[in-house]
C-alpha cells in the first residue's frame, strides 16, 4: 500500500478503516508500552503485555470498520458475504485445529445420514415410486375370493367372462411366470418365460422396439406359435440375430419370435420370453386356479366401484352353474391396486426399517449435539472473551453454527457416498428379498432428503449448544475464572443426551435381537428333511425331444440309475417339486374309491429316492419301487398329516386315492393304492403347519415332470458340493441341451429365508452402527468430564485416594445415567416388539432373552467407555494437571 | 487490591467518554488512562469497548478526529468534542443527575411499603 497516513480520511473517500483502527491501536500499545517502562517493564515485556491488556485487536478492528460502514447499504451487503467468508475461516481453523473431534462428528453424521438415505433410497423406489407403467395408478389386480376370507388365482374360466362382461376395465389380461428351458438361442438356456393374454399389451401400453407384439390373432388355440422377448434377452442369448431367422423352442413348441419389447422393467417382473395362453388347452374348470389377472381401469372408475361389479358378476357367474358351497369355486372378487400386490411383501420389513434408521439418525443426532456440547464448554473462555471484547452473542452464535454447518456439509457427502455402498450392497443381498431393487438408486430426491436431514440435524443440533453458550453466563463464568462450565445445568443436559443414546440404541439392539431369535428358531424348527448333504439340480426336458410322459419317465429312469451308481453318491431322486424351491401345487382329490369323498391335499411327484436323499422317515409301508410301473396297479403314498386327517383311527395302507383336479387322470378317475406313510415335510417355508400331501411315483404320472423337474443326489460323505461335479457331468452328457442350474438343497432352503434374513442383517447392521455411536457418545462425554475434573482427580489422589476408587466414582456417575437410559430403552423396546409381533417366530415381543442380552452388551459397553477414559485420567501425574492450571 | 473494579453500565461509556473529551482532545490511550485516574482506579474502561464506542460518536457527529504527535513525540489520533457533542453531554448530565436521584430515592428509601 502506497497511500500513506495522516492523510485524513476526507481524501480519500475509501479508505481502509481497519488500517487506521490498526494503527491507532499500536499508537495506542506503544503509549501504554511507554508507561509500563516506566514501571520497570523492559520494552519487550512492556510491549507483550500492553497488547495483553487490549484484547483482540482484530475483533476491535472489525467491529470500528463495522460501525463506520454501518449505514453503506451496498458495503453492508459486501460485509455479509465478507463475514460469512470469514465465519467459515474460522469454522475451517476451528474445526482443523481439533481433527479428531472433526473426523468423530464427521463420522457419526455420516453413519447417520448414509443409513437414512440408503433405507429413504430404497423405500422411495420401492414403496413411493409409482410402478414404471404409464399411469401405473389405474393398473389393479383382480383376485377371486374364497368363502374363507382368503383369495386365490384365477380359473381361466372365469377370466374369459370377465374379460366379455366387466364395464370397468379398458383392458384386462391373465398371465402366468414360470422358468423353464428355451432351446435355440446361443446356447440352451433356462429363461423366465410368461404366458399371458392379449390384453397385457394395451393395458401395459407397450411399444415394442423392434417388430411386432403378439395379435388378436395369435392368441387363438392353432394358431402358428410366436413370441416376443425382452431386449436384453435379444441381446444376449439370441444374440441380437435378425429376428426372421430366429426358431426358438419354448414349453414344447417350435415359436417365431415377432417381437422385442424394451426396457429394464417387465411385466411380469424378470420376464425374458412372452407367450400366448391360447396357445395350449386351458382347463374349462372354475376351480383351476391357475392365473393372475390385471386390468387398467377404464376412464373415471375407481377401484371401489370396479372391486364391486367384479365381486357381483364373479357370485352370478358361479350361481349360473347351479354349484353351491364349494371351496374350490370363488365366492367373489376383488380388486387391489397392482402396486400392492408388487411391494406388498417388502412393505412391513421396509417401514420397519426406515423406523430403524431413523432411530440411528437420532443417536447419531444426541451424539453430536453432546460432542459439540463439550466441545463447546471448553471453548466457553474464548466465547467469554470476545463476548467482553463487545462481538454480539448472535455473532458468536453465528460462527458456531457455521463450524457445525462445516461438519454438517462433511457429514452429507460422506453419508451419500456411505449410502451409495449401502444400496450396492443391498443389490446383491436382496433381489429375492424385495422387489423393484433394480429400481433404486441415490437420486436426486434422495440427495436433496440427504442434505435436508444433514442441515435440519444442525440446525437443531448445532443452535442448542451455541444457545447455552452464549447466554450470559458465560461471562460470570469468566470473571471466576473457572475452566468451563460445571454447573448442574451442563450435567443435566448430558445426561438427557446420553440417557437417550443409549435408550435409542436398546431398543435397536433388542429390535435385531428379536429377528435373529425368530431366525434362529425357524432354523431350528424341524423341517421334516435334512437337506445338509443334498445337491439339487432342476431342470426341464424338451417337449420336442421327449413329447410324452413316458419319454419323460425313462430319461429320469435312467438318470437315477447312473446317479445312483456313482461313487460317493449314497441316494438319487427326482421330485416335481423340492422343499422350500417354490411352492406346493394343491388342490382336490377323492378317497376310498368313493368320488364323492373329497379331501385337499399338496401333490408331489416323486422317486424312492427322493425320500432317501432328503432322509423323509418312512413311517409305515413301502416306499415306490421298481414294481410301480404304469401297467401295474396306481399306487400312492401320503403324508403323515394326511393319513391323520382323513383316516385318523386306521391304517391308511390299502386305502386308495385319485391325484384329483391336477391329474390327466381326473377324467377316469383312477385311484391309486396307499403303500406307505412318510413323516411331514415343510414344503413351502420353515416354521408353517404340515400340509397334507400326496405322493405320486414319477413312472406312474410322468406327465408331471414334463415341465420342470428337479434331480437330487445325496453324497455319501456329508457335503453336498462333492457330488456337484458328477452331477453335472452326469445329467449334462444324458441332456446336452438342458441349461442346468446346480444348487444345494440347503442354499434353496436359505433362499426361502431371503426376505427374513435381509431384514435382520439390516436391522442387526443398524443397532451394530447405534452401539459403536452410543459407546462413542459415552466415552466422549466421560472423556470431557474426567479433563474437566481432573484438578479435583488430582487433588483426591494427592491427598491419598485410592486410584481405583476415583475411578469407580466417575464410572458409577456415568453409568447412573446408562441405567435410566436402559431403563427408558426397555420399555421402548417392549413397544418396537410389539410393532415387530407380525415379523417375529418363536419368541413374544417382551422376549427377555433379547431384552437380556441387549442390556448386557450396552452396559458392557458404556461400562468399557466410561472405564478407558476414567482409568486414563488417574495416570496423569497430580502435580502436572494441577499446574496445567 | 481488594476492590473489584467495577464495569461501566451499559451505554454509560460514551458519556464517560464525552466528560473526558470536555477537558480537551485526548487520544484514546489517554482517555483510558484520565477514567483510571479519575476514579481512584475504581473503574477500568475495556479498551476493547473504547475504541468502538470512539467511532460511534464520531459517526453521530458527537466527536472528530485528527492525527497528532503526544508530548512523548508518538503518532496517535486525538479526539475533540464537535458542538453537537458538548450538547449531547449536557443534556446526558441532566438524564443522569435524574436518574441517579431517582435510584437513590428507592434505594435509600428506610423501608419497603
Amino acid at each position: 500500500m502506497t497511500r500513506r497516513w495522516g492523510e485524513g480520511p476526507g481524501i480519500f473517500p475509501r479508505y481502509s478503516v481497519r488500517d487506521d483502527v490498526r494503527k491507532e491501536l499500536d499508537s495506542h500499545v506503544a503509549l501504554r508500552a511507554d508507561e509500563l517502562v516506566g514501571q520497570g517493564y523492559t520494552p519487550e515485556e512492556a510491549e507483550i503485555e500492553a497488547r495483553r491488556l487490549l484484547g483482540n485487536g482484530a475483533e476491535i478492528m472489525r467491529e470500528c470498520s463495522d460501525i463506520v460502514h454501518e449505514h453503506h447499504r451496498a458495503e453492508r451487503r459486501a460485509r455479509i458475504v465478507d463475514t460469512v467468508i470469514q465465519d467459515v475461516r474460522y469454522g475451517v481453523r476451528a474445526v482443523a485445529r481439533n481433527s479428531g473431534f472433526a473426523l468423530v462428528a464427521v463420522l457419526t453424521l455420516a453413519l447417520g445420514i448414509g443409513a437414512n438415505t440408503a433405507v429413504f433410497s430404497v423405500v422411495n423406489g420401492v414403496l413411493l415410486q409409482p410402478l414404471p407403467y404409464d399411469d401405473s395408478q389405474d393398473l389393479m389386480v383382480v383376485r377371486e375370493t374364497t368363502s374363507r376370507g382368503g383369495t386365490m388365482r384365477v380359473a381361466w374360466a372365469n377370466f374369459l367372462d370377465w374379460r366379455d362382461q366387466n364395464t370397468v376395465f379398458d383392458g384386462l389380461f391373465a398371465y402366468t411366470s414360470g422358468s423353464t428351458t428355451v432351446l435355440g438361442g446361443a446356447s440352451p438356456v433356462t429363461a423366465q418365460v410368461a404366458t399371458i393374454s392379449v390384453d397385457l399389451w394395451s393395458a401395459l401400453r407397450s411399444v415394442p422396439s423392434r417388430g411386432r407384439l403378439t395379435l388378436e390373432s395369435d392368441h387363438v388355440l392353432g394358431a402358428p406359435p410366436v413370441v416376443v422377448v425382452s431386449e436384453s434377452f435379444w441381446r444376449n442369448e439370441l444374440t441380437g440375430r435378425a429376428l426372421s431367422e430366429l426358431r426358438l423352442e419354448v414349453n414344447g413348441l417350435q415359436v417365431e419370435v415377432v417381437g422385442v419389447v424394451p426396457g429394464e422393467v417387465v411385466f411380469p417382473s424378470g420376464s425374458q420370453v412372452w407367450l400366448p395362453i391360447e396357445l395350449f388347452p386351458q382347463s374349462p374348470e372354475r376351480s383351476a386356479h391357475n392365473w393372475g389377472v390385471v386390468g387398467r381401469l377404464a376412464t373415471g372408475v375407481s377401484m371401489e366401484r370396479a372391486s364391486l361389479e367384479m365381486n357381483g358378476l364373479t357370485q352370478r357367474l358361479v350361481a349360473f352353474d347351479g354349484v353351491v358351497d364349494d371351496e374350490f369355486l370363488a365366492a367373489g372378487a376383488v380388486v387391489t391396486p397392482l402396486q400392492d400386490q408388487v411391494v406388498g411383501q417388502a412393505q412391513t420389513p421396509l417401514l420397519v426399517l426406515l423406523g430403524a434408521s431413523l432411530l440411528v439418525l437420532l443417536i447419531a443426532c444426541t451424539n453430536l449435539a453432546s460432542t459439540l456440547l463439550a466441545r463447546g464448554a471448553t471453548r466457553l473462555r474464548e466465547f467469554a472473551v470476545r463476548t467482553a471484547l463487545g462481538a454480539g452473542s448472535a455473532r458468536l452464535v453465528r460462527q458456531l453454527l457455521t463450524e457445525s454447518l462445516l461438519l454438517a456439509a462433511g457429514g452429507v457427502v460422506a453419508g451419500v457416498a456411505m449410502a451409495v455402498a449401502i444400496i450396492g450392497l443391498l443389490r446383491t443381498l436382496g433381489p429375492q428379498a424385495v422387489p423393484r431393487l433394480d429400481e433404486v438408486s441415490v437420486d436426486g430426491v434422495a440427495l436433496l432428503y440427504a442434505a435436508v436431514v444433514g442441515v435440519a440435524t444442525v440446525l437443531l443440533f448445532g443452535l442448542f449448544p451455541a444457545l447455552r453458550l452464549t447466554r450470559g453466563d458465560a461471562v460470570e463464568s469468566l470473571r471466576s475464572g473457572s475452566r468451563g462450565n460445571a454447573g448442574g445445568r451442563g450435567n443435566r443436559a448430558w445426561a438427557v443426551l446420553v440417557g437417550g443414546e443409549v435408550a435409542l440404541a436398546l431398543v435397536l439392539l433388542v429390535g435385531s435381537g428379536l429377528l435373529i431369535r425368530s431366525f434362529q428358531s425357524l432354523l431350528s424348527q424341524d423341517a421334516g428333511f435334512d437337506a445338509i448333504d443334498v445337491m439339487t439340480a432342476p431342470m426341464a426336458l424338451s417337449r420336442i425331444e421327449y413329447p410324452h410322459g413316458s419319454d419323460h419317465a425313462v430319461f429320469y429312469e435312467q438318470a437315477l440309475d447312473e446317479l445312483a451308481s456313482l461313487p460317493g453318491v449314497s441316494a438319487a431322486g427326482v421330485m416335481s417339486a423340492v422343499p422350500m424351491g417354490g411352492g406346493l401345487p394343491n388342490g382336490r382329490l377323492e378317497l376310498d374309491g368313493d368320488v364323492d369323498r373329497r379331501a385337499v391335499a399338496g401333490y408331489v411327484v416323486a422317486s424312492a429316492g427322493a425320500f432317501e436323499a432328503l432322509d423323509v422317515p418312512l413311517l409305515q409301508g413301502r416306499l415306490f419301487d421298481r414294481r410301480d410301473t404304469p401297467e401295474q396297479p396306481h399306487v400312492a403314498i401320503v403324508s403323515e398329516a394326511f393319513a391323520l386327517e382323513n383316516w385318523p383311527n386306521e391304517s391308511p395302507i390299502g386305502r386308495s386315492v385319485t391325484g384329483g383336479g391336477m391329474d390327466d387322470y381326473w377324467e377316469d378317475r383312477r385311484f391309486a393304492e396307499v403303500v406307505g406313510v412318510v413323516g411331514d415335510v415343510r414344503f413351502r417355508q420353515l416354521g408353517e403347519e404340515a400340509i397334507p400331501t400326496v405322493y405320486f411315483p414319477f413312472t406312474q404320472r410322468p406327465f408331471r415332470l414334463q415341465y420342470g423337474a428337479v434331480v437330487l443326489v445325496e453324497s455319501a460323505d456329508g457335503v453336498a458340493e462333492s457330488v456337484g461335479g458328477a452331477l453335472r457331468s452326469t445329467l449334462q452328457r444324458l441332456a446336452p441341451d438342458v441349461p442346468l442350474d446346480l444348487d444345494t438343497q440347503q442354499g434353496v432352503v436359505g433362499a426361502s429365508l431371503a426376505g427374513r434374513r435381509f431384514t435382520m442383517l439390516l436391522l442387526g447392521g443398524f443397532s451394530l452402527i447405534a452401539l459403536t455411536l452410543s459407546v462413542i457418545g459415552i466415552y466422549g462425554v466421560v472423556s470431557y468430564a474426567v479433563a474437566r475434573r481432573t484438578r479435583e482427580m488430582g487433588i483426591r489422589l494427592a491427598l491419598g485416594a485410592d486410584a481405583g476408587g476415583v475411578v469407580r466414582l466417575v464410572v458409577r456417575s456415568a453409568m447412573n445415567v446408562v441405567i435410566l437410559g436402559l431403563m427408558a430403552g426397555t420399555i421402548g423396546a417392549v413397544a418396537a416388539g410389539r410393532l415387530l409381533r407380525g415379523m417375529l417366530f418363536g419368541v413374544g415381543p417382551m422376549d427377555p432373552v433379547a431384552i437380556g442380552i441387549g442390556v448386557a452388551v450396552l452396559a458392557a459397553a458404556a461400562g468399557l467407555a466410561s472405564w478407558v477414559p476414567a482409568r486414563r485420567g488417574t495416570r496423569v501425574d497430580p502435580m502436572l494437571t494441577m499446574r496445567a492450571e | 487490591m481488594t476492590r473489584r473494579s467495577l464495569e461501566f453500565l451499559k451505554g454509560t461509556l460514551d458519556v464517560v467518554i464525552l466528560k473526558t473529551l470536555s477537558v480537551g482532545p485526548l487520544h484514546g490511550y489517554g482517555i483510558s488512562r484520565w477514567v483510571r485516574a479519575a476514579t481512584g482506579d475504581d473503574f477500568s474502561i475495556d479498551e476493547g469497548a473504547l475504541y468502538p464506542a470512539l467511532r460511534r460518536l464520531e459517526k453521530r457527529g458527537y466527536v472528530e478526529s485528527e492525527w497528532g504527535t503526544t508530548e512523548t513525540g508518538r503518532e496517535a489520533k486525538f479526539y475533540q468534542l464537535t458542538r453537537a457533542g458538548v450538547e449531547e453531554l449536557d443534556s446526558e448530565m441532566r438524564n443522569w443527575e435524574r436518574y441517579v436521584e431517582a435510584m437513590s430515592a428507592v434505594l435509600g428509601s428506610a423501608s419497603l411499603p
